[in-house]
C-alpha cells in the first residue's frame, strides 16, 4: 500500500463506520411515514376558508392576504398523509363518529416588504391546531408556521405574486402539519 | 461641482439601505439556559414555568432591533419544561393571563384576589399588539415585525420531557417605573380534568 492508498484508507474507513452507525435511524428512502390508522374529521368552516388578513397601513400601502382559501385547498390532501381515512367537514357538530376531530385556527400572518421588485419577500403563517378526541376532550394543540419567499413583484406582477406566495406558504403549512401529527404522541395514544 | 457633490450624499443613502438589509438578518434568538438556571420559577404537578423579564434596552435592540419600553410593552420570556414520565401538558396562549400585581400576592392566600385582577386579560388577543408598534417605529418595520412574531411564544402541547419558550409582550405603562407584573397560566393535564394554575410575579 503506498502512502497515499494508507491516507485514503484512513478517510475511508471513518466515514463508512458513520454511515453504517446512521443508516437504521434513517429509514429506508422514498418510503412514507406510517398512516395513523384512525377515523379522522377535519373541520373547515366556511368562515375558516374565508379569512383573510390585511397587513400594512395607509402609509405603506396595505396588503390583503387571502389565506383561508390556499389553506382550504391545501390542508385536506396533505392530511390524507396521516391518517388512514380522513373526512372533510365544516363543522365541528359535522364529525358523526370521527376518532380524532381537527380544527385550525389562524393565529397570524407576518410578511416582509422589500424595496426593490426583484427582491425575496417572506411571507409566514400562523395556524394553531386543536385535535379532540371521540368524547370532544382536547387531546394535543400545536401551532404550526407555513413559510415562503418569493419575489415582491412591480406594479404589474404584484397581485399575482401575493397570490402565489400564499399558496406556497399554505401549503408549506399543510405538510408541516401533516408531520407534526404524524410526531404527536397525544394522537398516536388515540390508536389504541 | 455639483455632480461631485452628490456623490456623498448617494452613497450614504445606499450604506444606509444595505446596513438595514445586513441588520435584518442579524438578529440572534435570545438565549435560553437550563430551567433549572432561572431564579423566577414555579414547579407544580412535573411542570415547571419560568419567566424572565429583558428590561434592558440593549438586549431588547440586539435580539429584537426595537425598543419595547417607550411603546408600553415589555418582552418577557417564558421557558416551561414538562419533567413528568407519563403525562402531556396543553399550553394554550388563550389561558395565560397578566395583570398588576400588589404586595398582598406574594402571600398564597392572597391568590383568588390575583385571580381576579389577571383574569379580564388575556395575552392572546395581545399577538398584534407587539406588531402594531413596530410598524410605526423604523423603515424596515416588516421585518422587526416578522421577527417579534417568530419569537413569540405559541400554543403547544408538552410531551413527557419535553420543553418550549418563546416571548410574552406584555403591556406596561410608557413612562415611570412599572409596578410589579403578574403572569397566570392555566395548563390542562391531557387525559384528565385536572387544570394546574401557576403564577409568576417580577
Amino acid at each position: 500500500m503506498t502512502p497515499n492508498q494508507s491516507v485514503a484508507a484512513l478517510l475511508f474507513v471513518p466515514v463508512m463506520a458513520v454511515a453504517v452507525a446512521t443508516a437504521p435511524s434513517q429509514g429506508k428512502e422514498g418510503q412514507a411515514p406510517p398512516k395513523f390508522a384512525l377515523d379522522a374529521a377535519l373541520v373547515l368552516s366556511p368562515e375558516f376558508c374565508e379569512t383573510k388578513f390585511t397587513k400594512g397601513s395607509t402609509m405603506s400601502g396595505k396588503e390583503t392576504f387571502e389565506v383561508g382559501k390556499a389553506a382550504c385547498e391545501s390542508l385536506e390532501p396533505a392530511l390524507k398523509t396521516a391518517f388512514s381515512n380522513l373526512a372533510r367537514v365544516d363543522a365541528e357538530s359535522a364529525s358523526g363518529s370521527a376518532q380524532v376531530v381537527l380544527l385550525p385556527r389562524f393565529v397570524d400572518v407576518g410578511a416582509t416588504r422589500t424595496v426593490g421588485a426583484f427582491s425575496d419577500r417572506e411571507l409566514i403563517v400562523l395556524v394553531e391546531w386543536t385535535a379532540k378526541d371521540a368524547q370532544a376532550r382536547t387531546v394535543w394543540i400545536a401551532t404550526v408556521q407555513g413559510a415562503a419567499k418569493r419575489n415582491m413583484g412591480n406594479v404589474f406582477t404584484a397581485g399575482k405574486n401575493r397570490r402565489r406566495i400564499v399558496e406556497d406558504s399554505l401549503k408549506d403549512l399543510a405538510k408541516q402539519s401533516a408531520a407534526k401529527m404524524l410526531a404527536a404522541q397525544e394522537i398516536r395514544d388515540l390508536v389504541r | 461641482m455639483h455632480r461631485n457633490a452628490s456623490w456623498p450624499v448617494g452613497g450614504l443613502i445606499v450604506l444606509l439601505l444595505a446596513g438595514s438589509l445586513y441588520a435584518a438578518d442579524q438578529w440572534p434568538d435570545y438565549p435560553v439556559r437550563a430551567i433549572g438556571d432561572y431564579p423566577n420559577s414555579m414547579t407544580t404537578g412535573g411542570l415547571t414555568i419560568a419567566v424572565e423579564p429583558l428590561e434592558d434596552q440593549k438586549a431588547q435592540k440586539t435580539h429584537f432591533n426595537t425598543e419595547f419600553g417607550k411603546k408600553g410593552f415589555l418582552p418577557v420570556l417564558v421557558v416551561i419544561q414538562n419533567a413528568s414520565n407519563s403525562d402531556s401538558f396543553l399550553i394554550a396562549k388563550d389561558k395565560i393571563t397578566y395583570g398588576f400585581a400588589d404586595g398582598a400576592l406574594s402571600t398564597p392566600e392572597a391568590k383568588s384576589k390575583a385571580g381576579s385582577i389577571v383574569g379580564g386579560a388575556s395575552l392572546a388577543a395581545l399577538s398584534l399588539g407587539g406588531a402594531v408598534f413596530a410598524m410605526k417605529l423604523i423603515s424596515n418595520a416588516t421585518k422587526v415585525q416578522q421577527n417579534i412574531l417568530k419569537k413569540e411564544l405559541q400554543s403547544n402541547t408538552l410531551s413527557p420531557g419535553a420543553s418550549t419558550h418563546g416571548f410574552l409582550y406584555v403591556p406596561v405603562p410608557k413612562e415611570g417605573s412599572r409596578a410589579r407584573l403578574l403572569l397566570r397560566f392555566l395548563v390542562a393535564r391531557v387525559g384528565s380534568d385536572e387544570t394546574l394554575s401557576v403564577e409568576l410575579q417580577f
